[in-house]
């Protein structure tokens, strides 16, 4: 596989690489590293590519990796504090209050465990299927549907919380 | 579509049960003008999504250059390294077939007279050596007497 043909295959699903990868880092600076350091892997492994039914979803599965892996590592430096204060409701309310209407989405998001986040991120975001997020993640469909309606109920409620105060 | 059918979608999309088809219909209703007033605050929920997908990566990649250029180099060094293994050994062979010049051959008379010189002294070295052998058979049997 040259290169011109590794970037017509992997070129198009960048920004959703990327857009996953903020959404798990949230810096915009760390997502970008992370997208070049994805392409970097693949491009090393580019003759395996070919073997892959989805070489789309095979880049997201190691997107989705290598931010976990990141976000590992950062926890177990300095920032584990800060994290676990995200698991504090009021927190959740405050950080959600400096925005408003339709970023609050994405606010309210940020405060979800990280599987639901990924999930909702790729079906709600990104609108895979659940059979391809299935494959992605390797977690039985069932499964995602469950993660899935958590990380949208948790929203619904943050956001009418929300809306209501805003009304009020 | 009407609203009670909306309703009931939105309802299915909590429970994680709707299919991509209806979480369209979702999207395009709540885009429109004409929320009912008791929906609107799902309004910043589907439009806040359709709004995150337009994010867009602003760094572009660089892949390493993978040209011959970087082949071509490796077997440089490669003919480099014979070349310079080759002429050491050149070198050596024809270093030997050379007459030995004057200062060489006065060089090598004075390492002789030198070894003579240092084999002399080791003789009589030696001989000390072998009294220090004597000398330590006396202080054995000295000691066998004196214990």
């Amino acid at each position: 596989m040259n290169q011109k043909e590794f970037l017509e295959t992997i070129l198009p699903c960048k920004d959703r690489l990327y857009r996953l990868a903020k959404r798990l880092l949230v810096s915009r600076d760390e997502a970008e590293d992370a997208v070049q350091e994805v392409f970097l892997k693949l491009w090393k492994g580019r003759d395996k590519i070919k073997n892959y039914k989805s070489p789309e979803a095979f880049a997201i599965t190691m997107t989705k990796n290598y931010c976990l892996d990141r976000l590992k590592s950062r926890q177990a430096s300095n920032l584990k504090i800060v994290h676990n204060n995200y698991k504090n409701s009021e927190n959740i309310e405050r950080q959600v209050e400096a925005s408003e209407g339709v970023e609050l989405v994405t606010k309210i998001m940020k405060t979800l465990p990280e599987k639901q986040k990924i999930i909702m991120q790729l079906r709600d975001i990104e609108q895979f299927e659940f059979a391809e997020i299935s494959q992605m993640l390797e977690i039985n469909e069932t499964t995602i549907r469950v993660a899935l309606s958590r990380a949208r109920k948790v929203v619904r409620e943050q956001l009418i919380k929300q809306y209501n105060y805003g009304i009020s | 579509m009407e609203l009670a059918k909306i309703e009931s979608v939105l309802e299915a999309y909590f429970d994680g049960e709707t299919s991509l088809a209806e979480e369209q219909i979702l999207r395009e209703y709540f885009s429109g003008t004409e929320v009912a007033p008791h929906l609107e605050a799902y309004k910043n929920l589907f439009v806040g999504l359709k709004n995150a997908q337009q994010e867009v990566s602003e760094r572009e990649v660089i892949l390493p250059e993978v040209t011959t250029a970087s082949n071509r180099r490796w077997w440089l060094s490669i003919a480099a390294s014979v070349v310079i293994v080759l002429g050491g050994v050149g070198l050596q062979f024809s270093g030997n077939s050379n007459q030995l010049t004057s200062e060489e051959q006065q060089a090598l008379t004075e390492f002789k007279k030198t070894k003579e010189t240092l084999l002399l002294l080791s003789k009589s070295f030696n001989k000390g050596t072998g009294e220090l052998t004597i000398l330590g058979e006396f202080t054995i049997a000295k000691n066998k007497i004196l214990k």
